[in-house]
């Protein structure tokens, strides 16, 4: 059958997670409602087996290299976690901000924020290679500056802080969704009114725990080094490809047919969104680079010099891609609101924020820059995985929050010329 | 453009387009009450101490500050980063709240500019009498001279130059294009005469033309497009003052973002404080709502923590870097001789915005005042503490000192007050307080009036 | 603007305006002006306004600026009198970058500015006539040239595109 209608969607939804709906609204079926069909899913599946099968060869012609192979778990480990938890953000600041026009292409930041239980999941892999990547987890070995650093960067305190932001923010995200499903299903506007107190929980926590989160799994990799930017550096690149990727989902669901409401204004403010936030990552980047090269001061300096010398192609190619590239492509009003622009910016970004993700993990991992069939493998199979379950949360609720008391502002509206 | 029945309503009683002409106008006409007068002749008592203060210092010299080594920097420079922070509010409100489509801003971005640019002329004042040789103060601009001689490119406070000035201009230009209408509605009320002329003349010919207004339109969200990285860029510099240094405390990368968030959060602070009188006496209450209200405290709560996760920060990193110089500035912070002022920053910056996760607090406006004055005043000792303390004891435990301003340096803070408010209050007679034109376009979708009738 | 003469009409209501233009517009009634309190949503499209260049105008004064601020930095660092700064190269691009900025940043502001009163006429003692002082405080109004002796016609035109107070002006 193609699909089921909005409102079977909603009352099996609201059934999973065990909501106390009262059905009464009238759903409007202009709103295609998008089903997870066999073609995708086995799209969806041949990347995955690929991204496996290079992944294994690339494991098994590294088996002498184990801290090139726990790296890759960390990079595409944390680089997709953190673009679904900046796609959570997107959602609750949304909410915070008492935003309308956000609403019409909700469902797919929510969606996309799904996937930080399975990406805890990588994360928590990681910690099983922990000795492969992290210095000071030989704690037999460690000098007067680690010391200093042990009562927090110690293998147990640091696992048991992985497993506590995992499980908060998965927690925060599902209970989320439910409230964003129930107030569908519901006149009530109840609902809505407990998302904001959520929302507001929310960023409190992930405000303290995406920093710290970033100096323990980044961070510490470089550990006789820090900076007390680099958690809201790594934040900042992290919600750029979460825009990146919600602009990429746009776009392959308007191909396929759905989202035939989603309008030029609202490409229009997406691309506001990847150029504005572009910018400001680039301003992040200059201030932590500028502030540290103009002291001169070695034990910080130590940082870039590893990168420009051992790196130096792609230190620079980082900064120029993730700042020219969205910079200079879309300052022009109309590419903002045509979404081929916009797409092909987004591949730039999300291309140029993993290249970041590498650097801020390669140089104190392995030490040279080392790219092959096992970067690309891992990547790959992560990555199909990332789509993977978004395109199957997505399925699982109706395509827009019809109910959302500004819900209809999404439609009238526009950016001055 | 269509707005939700259910959000609340941004203008209220039964306002017609006249009205708003006719509200936002009445302060100009007439003659000015007795609490303007008053008001007016406090801050140019405080003016004129001011610039007493200013004479002394020119005529005896910084000597008769009470800098001292180490402490090169004190109150001077932190009441220069102070109101250039509070500046900051105006073009946040007026360029960056257009660009995300709040159409809250457009009762106070009028008087929010006009303060920013007060405000900025206050903080330049500093830069230039602590230079101590005023009638050279032009050597900070380069120029070709005949000493073959050029300024250095590469100091923060060049750049600071650069970054003060061009937002003083730019400021300039936002606010007064965004006059122009208004004053040619201020032109078309008056009666024949030589007030009519100078306002047809400062209206530059405006007529209201959609051609005009179109053009207006584009040039302001563009504006408002350069405005916002603007103002980042400008209390970015004045935080690399600090950071491009070697001194812990100073040095540290967060500082850019986090000063910007401190700007914005004092500057807000200051908004409400101005707004909540202004309101009243004036008379605009229907104009400036709890709505408002509810919307700048929400700003005020968000960096205020932004601001305290900088401080947590900052804390956690002196501790993990293991650097004992690190370590010690802020354990002297908290523990030192200047303990009292880092308290006082913690408790007014950290603990006192977060009243604001309350509904009733929110929404209500003495609360609110009271609240925006401890921030206000929280953000002035934090620049303190971040000058003083770090100066009066870094490296060199044989170099420690301690320092304490003299009255001179208090006259001229007390003089911008007078500076400030005299101009504040010169402008709410001169010019419309309120953007007219601005409030007339939100009028069918957010006012009480026609919200009504479209339920 | 001298020897000319017009005749207006105004509205009451922003929608209404917008009804009685495009009256005007299905007879091929050529509309001099309009003029209102406020930017008016639309009304762009309806009269089929061309799109601004300013936005080009401020971007190319920017890329000037930044070009200018950069190249001098340099020229003075490098060329002019190159100094020692505490080990700094000559041509220490992380310093640059904030001046160029800035004067990158005031160069698009004037030429936004400048751009936008020349274009539009407006300035200190610029010779623009009012034609009813009440279009900046609640009246939307259109304007239409008198070619001729067609006022009176105009006059009747305005009238059945529902506007109030029709009038005759002679500049």
């Amino acid at each position: 059958m193609l699909g089921r209608s909005l409102k079977s969607q909603v009352v099996a939804a609201c059934k999973l997670y065990r909501l106390r709906t009262n059905i009464d609204t009238k759903f409007n079926t202009m709103y295609k409602s998008f089903e997870f069909d066999k073609k995708l899913k086995s799209i969806l599946f041949a990347v995955i087996i690929l991204g496996a099968l290079l992944s294994v060869i690339g494991i098994v012609t590294n088996l002498d290299h184990t801290h090139r192979i726990w790296s890759n778990v960390l990079l595409n480990g944390f680089f997709f976690t953190a673009i679904a938890l900046g796609a959570a953000f997107f959602v609750i600041v949304h909410v915070l901000g008492e935003s309308g026009w956000h609403t019409a292409v909700q469902r797919i930041p929510e969606a996309m924020s799904l996937y930080v239980p399975l990406g805890g999941v990588f994360m928590i892999l990681v910690l099983v290679g922990m000795h492969d990547i992290y210095h000071w987890s030989h704690t037999e070995d460690l000098d007067e500056i680690l010391l200093g650093k042990s009562a927090y960067l110690n293998p147990t305190f640091f696992s048991i802080r992985t497993v506590v932001y995992i499980i908060l923010w998965s927690f925060l995200i599902i209970q989320f969704r439910k409230l964003s499903l129930a107030s569908d299903g519901s006149d009530d506007i109840r609902y809505f009114n407990k998302t904001r107190t959520l929302s507001a929980i929310f960023i409190v926590l992930f405000a303290i725990t995406s920093s710290t989160s970033a100096w323990d799994w980044i961070m510490s990799i470089d550990a006789h080094w820090f900076s007390t930017l680099f958690g809201w550096y790594i934040f900042v690149g992290s919600f750029v490809s979460s825009i990146a990727f919600i602009i990429i989902f746009v776009f392959i669901l308007m191909k396929m047919g759905y989202l035939e409401h989603v309008n030029d204004e609202h490409l229009h403010d997406l691309g506001k969104y990847l150029f504005g936030f572009s910018i400001f990552w680039a301003y992040l980047w200059v201030s932590q680079y500028l502030l540290i090269w103009y002291s001169n001061i070695p034990e910080e300096t130590v940082y870039y010099v590893k990168r420009m010398e051992d790196f130096g192609f792609v230190f620079y190619a980082n900064v120029i891609i993730n700042f020219l590239a969205p910079f200079l492509i879309l300052m022009a009003r109309g590419s903002k609101r045509r979404l081929n622009w916009l797409l092909v910016t987004s591949i730039i970004v999300f291309l140029g924020h993993w290249l970041d993700t590498y650097l801020a993990i390669m140089p104190g991992t392995i030490g040279h820059p080392e790219f092959g069939i096992l970067e690309i493998g891992m990547t790959v199979f992560v990555l199909g995985i990332f789509c993977f379950v978004f395109f199957r949360n997505f399925a699982k609720a109706p395509v827009v929050p019809e109910n959302h008391p500004y819900f209809k502002e999404s439609f009238d509206y526009d950016n001055i010329r | 453009m269509y707005v939700s029945p259910v959000r609340e309503p941004l203008i209220s009683g039964e306002k017609s387009y006249s009205k708003v002409t006719e509200d936002i106008y009445a302060p100009m006409t007439g003659k000015p009450g007795k609490l303007w007068f008053g008001g007016l002749t406090l801050a140019l008592i405080a003016l004129g101490f001011g610039l007493f203060s200013i004479f002394i210092t020119v005529w005896d010299g910084i000597g008769t500050w009470g800098l001292d080594r180490t402490i090169g920097w004190g109150w001077g420079i932190t009441n220069f980063v102070w109101w250039v922070g509070i500046g900051h509010a105006g073009t946040f409100i007026s360029a960056i709240l257009l660009l995300f489509r709040q159409k809250w801003r457009t009762s106070i971005n009028r008087s929010a500019e006009a303060m920013t640019i007060f405000a900025v002329m206050c903080a330049g004042l500093f830069p230039l009498i602590h230079m101590g040789r005023l009638p050279l103060g032009f050597f900070i601009f380069p120029y070709p001279n005949t000493r073959d001689v050029w300024v250095n490119f590469n100091s923060p406070l060049l750049w600071d130059v650069f970054a003060i000035s061009t937002y003083l201009t730019v400021s300039l230009l936002f606010w007064y294009m965004g006059l122009i209408p208004d004053i040619g509605t201020i032109r078309d009320r008056l009666l024949p005469g030589l007030k009519k002329k100078v306002y047809n003349f400062l209206s530059f010919g405006w007529t209201g033309s959609a051609r005009h207004w179109a053009r207006h339109e584009s040039m302001s969200l563009i504006l408002a497009g350069l405005a916002a990285p603007l103002v980042l860029s400008v209390h970015t510099i004045v935080s690399f003052d600090f950071a491009t240094s070697v001194i812990p405390g100073w040095h540290t990368t967060i500082f850019p973002p986090y000063f910007v968030s401190g700007a914005v959060f004092s500057g807000f602070a200051m908004v409400l404080t101005l707004m909540i009188i202004t309101r009243k006496a004036i008379n605009l209450e229907d104009y400036i709502t709890k709505a408002h209200l509810e919307s700048m405290n929400k700003i005020i709560i968000t960096t205020g923590s932004i601001v305290g996760i900088a401080y947590i920060t900052e804390l956690f990193m002196a501790w993990y870097s293991g650097v004992v110089y690190e370590q010690y500035a802020f354990v002297n912070r908290a523990f030192g001789p200047y303990w009292w002022a880092y308290w006082i920053m913690m408790t007014c910056n950290v603990i006192t915005p977060q009243l604001f996760w309350f509904k009733k607090i929110r929404r209500s406006f003495l609360a609110t005042f009271i609240i925006s004055i401890f921030v206000n005043i929280g953000m002035w000792f934090e620049r303190f503490v971040i000058i003083v303390t770090s100066l009066h004891r870094d490296f060199l435990p044989s170099s420690w000192s301690m320092y304490s301003p003299t009255w001179v340096e208090v006259g001229i803070y007390i003089g911008t007050f007078g500076l400030f408010f005299t101009l504040f209050f010169l402008f709410i007679r001169a010019f419309p307080v309120i953007a007219i034109a601005e409030v007339k376009s939100v009028l069918k979708t957010s006012s009480e009036k026609f919200i009504k009738k479209g339920k | 603007m001298e020897g000319k003469a017009f005749v207006s009409g105004y509205y009451l209501d922003d929608k209404d305006l917008v009804d009685g233009i495009r009256a005007l517009q299905e007879k091929s009634i050529e509309i001099t002006d309009v003029r209102t309190p406020f930017p008016v949503h639309g009304l762009d499209k309806v009269l089929k306004m061309r799109r601004s260049r300013l936005p080009r105008a401020g971007f190319i004064a920017g890329a000037l600026g930044a070009l200018i601020g950069f190249g001098f930095q340099a020229w003075v660092f490098t060329q002019a009198w190159p100094l020692n700064f505490g080990g700094k190269p000559f041509l220490s691009v992380p310093s640059f970058i904030p001046v160029t900025f800035e004067l990158s940043v005031l160069c698009a502001a004037f030429a936004l500015v400048f751009g936008f009163l020349m274009r539009s006429g407006l300035g200190p003692g610029a010779p623009n006539v009012i034609f009813d002082e009440e279009v900046t405080n609640d009246r939307f109004q259109i304007l239409l040239e008198v070619k001729g002796d067609n006022s009176e016609q105009l006059q009747a035109e305005l009238q059945s595109a529902g506007a109030e107070g029709v009038q005759h002006h002679d500049v």
